[in-house]
């Protein structure tokens, strides 16, 4: 977008690019009345005695912090002290944070809000493909596509100008959503511009596997592709031979007939031909195989690497793809290095110009993090940078009790957002709008943020936080300076998977459209990864077989007056809602969170639509209006992720993770519901 | 009790069973031998008949990775049928011309599956041991050795009669006949899939079936089967003197459970082996038994488990065979770890919902499936739809809010709402009509926007804002967009636009 100064402050106006083409949708439209709110945060404000919060300036918020830090590291180890990161910083922050926990602070323990978004489907990438890029094509890719498999997507709510690039499709009738909602991505295939298949939650996996079985035992798979650029076929087919679509029905309620003719309607010409998947199939306890799935599916196809045709990720958050490939993640260094491999270490100590062992191993994901706050041997003093954990976590009730055990919290953020009200020291920081750098979009390219208006005066950028914190704490090598972060980035990225070597400020700021990875031998980039090899040093992309005999089923609905319950997102909010429940129109579209219920679930409780509701799972209760809807499976409920307070929906799902990815299983929670029998006001 | 696992059977059961266990193989906590009498290691059987009707390959029955099995240690002992078992010794013998002649173990597995049954036909031996001596042209449909005879006659379209209107009868008639065959369905019973299907979904089957041009003889008596002077089928003579002819008989008259190694190894047999809830069919927990050959059946008066399962007999059905291999699995495992823990037990009855794998016929039942809806017996009530025209037909059974039964033809998507519920006891909508109405075109239809909804989702814009824009002298849909951000996002709205363009913007000129 491109933002004008004006007399009433800042104008958004949509800028033509090619993943947009000029279209933005109300979240973006209305970003800018979030620069000047009255109730941004302008100081520091640190927790008193009796519970309040204090302004207080710069020096005496650091100065009590770096007293905080060195007490919790001298007391129980260097390990005790964390950083909990957002996959919406941008690269630079994200680069600076990861290299100042590992040498500043001489800790393991930093994980980011990209565990709950995009590791399952990274986990499965790397496994599949040997690298792990959301889209290893540009999106423009998709706009000849005649048949688009979209797998727990709703884009036409979550980036809705996103829609436009399935316009071809959509009109060969190539449009294949599936969602166990009728989803507005879903209403996009009425009138014969696709299929919509509405699976039980959590049957993603079987329903993957059906389309595969199709593919193989009706001879529709691409045995040529298959032969030259990929192994495992002979593991692989055993395993899907069990398959057969009357068995998926039984799992899936996805009648037999529909599963095949999916399958043919994939197979009937590759070239063009697309599977994309987002979080409703990846936020799953088995969400890396359900990926994995979908990636065997596509090989199979022969899709991956071909001209016009591939499979692809859809990455959520703003820097969801650059934030997981700098160092944020708990096993990872820069460049998308394994922290575990004593080659990817050595070359990032070198580049740091420190010994290889000064480099801490691998910490803890996100969730086994949270879960490890206040206890014995875990982190007592956090840092939480751009994230709302006690909205976005699974069961928010244990990640607060644990944020309340802890001996120091500083949040830093743009609004005091709920996570705030459990800090001990809050800290304001810049927005979007008031900053440099850059951010690596869904397709593996690199754009630059640029600053548009001054940032109100008194507010640090977390870059000079972590330079002034480093120099107090007596360790050398962090600045400041953005574009001299990156060029550091861009040298510890050099050989890594996520190679920058060769990109500059000054390239992008020509205008140049560069995607990773981006060295000298090759400085043009990437746009198509795998049109040559994948990025296994055979160069061939693995099929692994996945939901194997051992794997428990999906929870499905559990006791009597048992529910299904998934959680999404809405058009008119962004993630934990921090930021848009403050924009008029939008909180004035959505005001507060609805329960989709069914209205022959809500008759059978005698819910009528605006009841409030109680919805109880095995760790918690939310308290939520219903909002009665046939576009939602009778047996399933579905709450948006917005909200905080009593209408949580994280207080009902489960801390339950992927053995693989650490992904929280976010889509698929047993819960009953009811209308609470209160007194006086029922 | 000792590391050796014999496992007896290789069919899709016993595949599950090892596929568990392939870890503790390979960490070289058990030793596992499977013998199996056909010269294959395990297949699919349930895709067999995809195979005989030509739609699929080999390749897709395979179930088993045989390089990962040999590499983590499994011994596979094949076109080993296995003659008799002496518990005493803990030896199992193998018949002559075995690879080996016998097999030591320390814990047995029986997992030998069910036989075709050949009925008593003029023309062709009923013994079971004789089913390989059958007439050309006449043949049972359990391997894909027997399925070789239907794919050469499916693939030059030939005559088929099937004898038997069950689920396998009707699955492999409905097959060949959307492959193009001339076919006829021989059926004892007064209507096709007695067992699955009361007689009103019955009548209306047999109708989709003739409506598909699929030829249906029920009640009806084959008497003999006739040859040609070469020994080749010839056609089937029913007892009203009725000769149906064609170029191949598949004999779909059930199975029947393989009980003669246990029995003789003095084992209690019944329908099928009989094995406590515990899937043990000895005393010392030393041998078992699952799959199509088990029937799970205490012995014990006072088991609260078992009194549901009495008289069902071995499920016959794939899903609970899995499941059974999956138990002992874990039975095993816990064996081999020591842990104390007592299990969850079997369910105590397993699904055995029926879903007919066909292209141009949906049906699917399961459970309960009698009963009228004028009659309402001890807390049950049956709810009925039927369409004779549009051959579609919907019953389901209710026991306390509980699905217990259904039967479902031509409704798709509600066979499989119908068969999740009745498969994990979930809440059944208190409309059932709910249900029904999933094949209904109002079911995909998002239905017409009403005039005054939003108009352009991505940036919330009512029409009436549009309207007024128009109004205002806008001439195009750039230029609605620059004053109202519609058609801004993701341009779905933006044909709307230009309609309202096309017919406000004509009226304000």
């Amino acid at each position: 977008m491109t933002l004008t100064t004006t007399p009433d402050g800042v104008r958004v106006e949509g800028r033509e690019f090619p993943t947009n083409r000029g279209g933005l949708c109300r979240k973006g439209w209305t970003a800018a009345e979030l620069l000047d709110r009255p109730d941004r945060l302008g100081t520091p404000l640190l927790r008193t005695e009796d519970g309040t919060f204090e302004p207080v300036g710069w020096d005496v918020a650091l100065t009590r912090w770096v007293r905080e830090l060195r007490a919790a590291r001298a007391t129980h180890g260097a390990d005790a002290v964390g950083v909990f990161g957002g996959a919406s910083l941008t690269n630079e922050k994200a680069y600076a944070l990861g290299k100042f926990v590992r040498l500043g602070l001489g800790s393991s323990r930093v994980d980011y809000n990209g565990r709950f978004c995009m590791s399952s489907a990274a986990a499965a990438g790397n496994r599949s493909f040997g690298v792990d890029r959301g889209l290893p094509f540009p999106v423009t890719d998709l706009d000849d596509a005649h048949t688009v498999l979209l797998l727990g997507s709703n884009v036409a709510d979550t980036m809705p100008p996103f829609v436009q690039h399935l316009a071809e499709a959509r009109a060969a009738g190539g449009l294949l959503v599936v969602d166990p909602r009728r989803s507005a991505t879903a209403d996009l295939t009425a009138d014969g511009q696709g299929t919509h298949l509405q699976p039980l939650p959590g049957t993603d996996l079987a329903l993957l596997q059906g389309l595969a079985h199709v593919v193989l035992a009706e001879g529709l798979a691409d045995h040529e592709y298959l032969a030259a650029r990929t192994t495992g076929l002979a593991q692989l087919r055993p395993a899907l031979n069990q398959w057969w679509p009357e068995r998926v029905e039984a799992v899936t309620g996805v009648p037999a007939h529909r599963i095949r003719e999916v399958a043919r309607r994939l197979a009937s010409d590759p070239r063009g031909t697309y599977v994309l998947t987002g979080r409703g199939v990846e936020q799953h306890a088995d969400g890396t195989d359900t990926a994995t799935a979908a990636i065997n599916l596509a090989l199979l196809l022969g899709l991956p690497g071909g001209e016009r045709s591939g499979y692809g990720t859809l990455t959520g958050q703003g820097n969801g793809q650059g934030a997981r490939e700098h160092g944020l993640k708990a096993d990872q260094l820069p460049g998308y290095r394994s922290i575990s491999d004593p080659a990817d270490r050595a070359a990032v100590a070198a580049v740091w110009g420190v010994a290889p062992e000064t480099i801490p191993g691998p910490g803890l994901p996100a969730v086994e993090l949270l879960a490890s706050l206040g206890r014995p041997g875990g982190v007592r003093c956090l840092w939480v940078n751009g994230s709302n954990i006690v909205v976005s976590a699974p069961d928010v009730a244990a990640v607060a009790a644990g944020l309340e055990r802890l001996d120091f919290l500083v949040v830093s953020d743009f609004f005091f957002s709920e996570t705030a009200a459990h800090a001990d020291l809050v800290l304001p920081v810049r927005q979007w709008a008031e900053e440099e750098g850059t951010m690596t979009n869904l397709e593996g390219r690199v754009l630059r943020r640029r600053r548009a208006v001054a940032p109100p005066p008194g507010l640090v950028g977390e870059l000079e936080i972590i330079a002034e914190l480093a120099r107090r704490l007596g360790v050398e090598g962090f600045t400041d300076d953005p574009r001299e972060v990156f060029v550091e980035l861009a040298a510890a990225s050099a050989g890594g998977r996520a190679d920058y070597s060769a990109i500059t400020w000054d390239r992008l700021d020509a205008g140049e459209a560069l995607h990773w990875p981006c060295r000298p031998s090759a400085p043009e980039g990437s746009p198509r990864l795998f049109l040559e090899r994948f990025a296994h040093p055979d160069g061939r992309a693995r099929l692994v077989p996945v939901g194997g005999p051992t794997r428990r089923p999906a929870p499905g609905p559990g006791p009597a007056g048992g529910l299904v319950l998934t959680t999404g997102r809405w058009l008119e909010h962004y993630q934990s809602g921090t930021q848009t429940r403050r924009v008029g129109s939008l909180a004035a579209a959505r005001p507060e969170a609805r329960l989709q219920v069914h209205p022959a679930t809500a008759a059978a409780r005698s819910i009528a639509d605006g009841d409030v509701v109680e919805v109880t799972s095995a760790v918690g209760s939310a308290l939520v209006r219903a909002e009665l809807s046939t576009a939602v499976r009778p047996d399933t409920v579905f709450l948006p992720m917005h909200f905080g307070g009593e209408a949580t929906a994280n207080l009902l799902v489960e801390a339950r993770t992927d053995p693989v990815s650490g992904m929280p299983d976010f889509k698929a929670t047993a819960v009953t519901l009811r209308r609470p029998v209160a007194g006086g006001s029922a | 009790m000792g590391d050796r696992l014999l496992v007896v059977g290789f069919g899709p059961v016993a595949v599950r069973l090892v596929d568990e266990l392939l870890p503790e193989v390979a960490a070289g906590r058990l030793r596992v031998t499977v013998v199996g009498a056909e010269a294959r290691p395990g297949y699919n059987r349930v895709l067999v008949g995809e195979y005989a009707v030509g739609r699929t390959d080999h390749e897709a029955l395979e179930l088993v990775d045989e390089p990962a099995w040999r590499g983590a240690g499994v011994e596979l002992i094949l076109g080993a049928p296995v003659t008799w078992v002496d518990r005493s010794a803990r030896v199992a013998h193998l018949a002559p011309g075995s690879p080996v002649e016998e097999v030591g173990y320390d814990a047995l597995v029986l997992a030998v599956g069910a036989r075709a049954n050949v009925p008593v036909l003029r023309g062709i031996n009923p013994d079971p041991a004789a089913v390989a001596h059958l007439p050309r042209g006449v043949t049972v449909l359990r391997t894909p050795a027997d399925g070789d005879q239907l794919r050469a006659v499916v693939a030059r379209r030939g005559r088929v009669v099937v004898l038997g209107g069950g689920v396998l009868g009707l699955e492999l008639a409905l097959a060949a006949h959307e492959q193009g065959c001339d076919v006829t369905v021989v059926h004892h019973r007064p209507w096709l899939l007695t067992r699955s299907a009361d007689r009103a979904a019955g009548a209306m089957l047999e109708a989709v079936l003739a409506r598909a041009g699929v030829h249906v003889v029920a009640d009806a008596i084959a008497r003999e089967v006739v040859l040609h002077e070469g020994g080749d089928f010839a056609g089937l003579r029913l007892a009203d003197g009725q000769l149906l002819a064609g170029d191949l008989l598949i004999l779909a008259c059930g199975t029947t459970p393989r009980t003669g190694v246990a029995a003789g190894a003095g084992l209690r047999v019944d329908r099928g082996i009989l094995v406590n809830h515990d899937l043990e069919a000895d005393t010392e927990g030393r041998v078992f038994a699952i799959g199509d050959c088990a029937e799970v059946l205490c012995a014990d008066p006072t088991c609260t488990v078992c009194p549901p399962r009495r008289g069902r007999g071995p499920a016959g059905l794939i899903g609970p065979g899995w499941q059974q291999a999956q138990w002992l699995a874990a039975r095993i495992r816990r064996e081999l770890d020591s842990d104390p823990e007592p299990m969850e037990p079997l369910p105590s009855i397993e699904s055995d919902v029926i879903r007919l794998k066909a292209h141009s016929v949906e049906f699917a039942a399961a459970g309960e499936i009698d009963g009228e809806p004028w009659e309402s017996p001890c807390g049950r009530s049956v709810a009925l739809w039927a369409d004779a025209a549009a051959g579609s037909l919907a019953k389901l059974v209710l026991r306390d809010d509980r699905l217990v039964g259904f039967i479902a033809l031509g409704l798709p998507r509600t066979a499989a709402e119908l068969g999740l519920r009745y498969g994990d006891g979930a809440e059944v909508p208190a409309d059932l009509s709910v249900l029904l109405r999933l094949d209904g075109p109002d079911a995909v239809d998002p239905g017409s926007p009403s005039p005054t909804a939003t108009l352009c989702r991505c940036a919330g814009v009512p029409a009436e804002d549009v309207t007024a824009a128009i109004e205002d002298g806008c001439r195009s849909v750039a230029e609605i967009g620059a004053a109202t951000r519609a058609g801004t996002g993701c341009g779905g709205c933006r044909p709307v636009l230009q309609q309202l363009l096309d017919r406000d913007g004509a009226v304000a000129h």
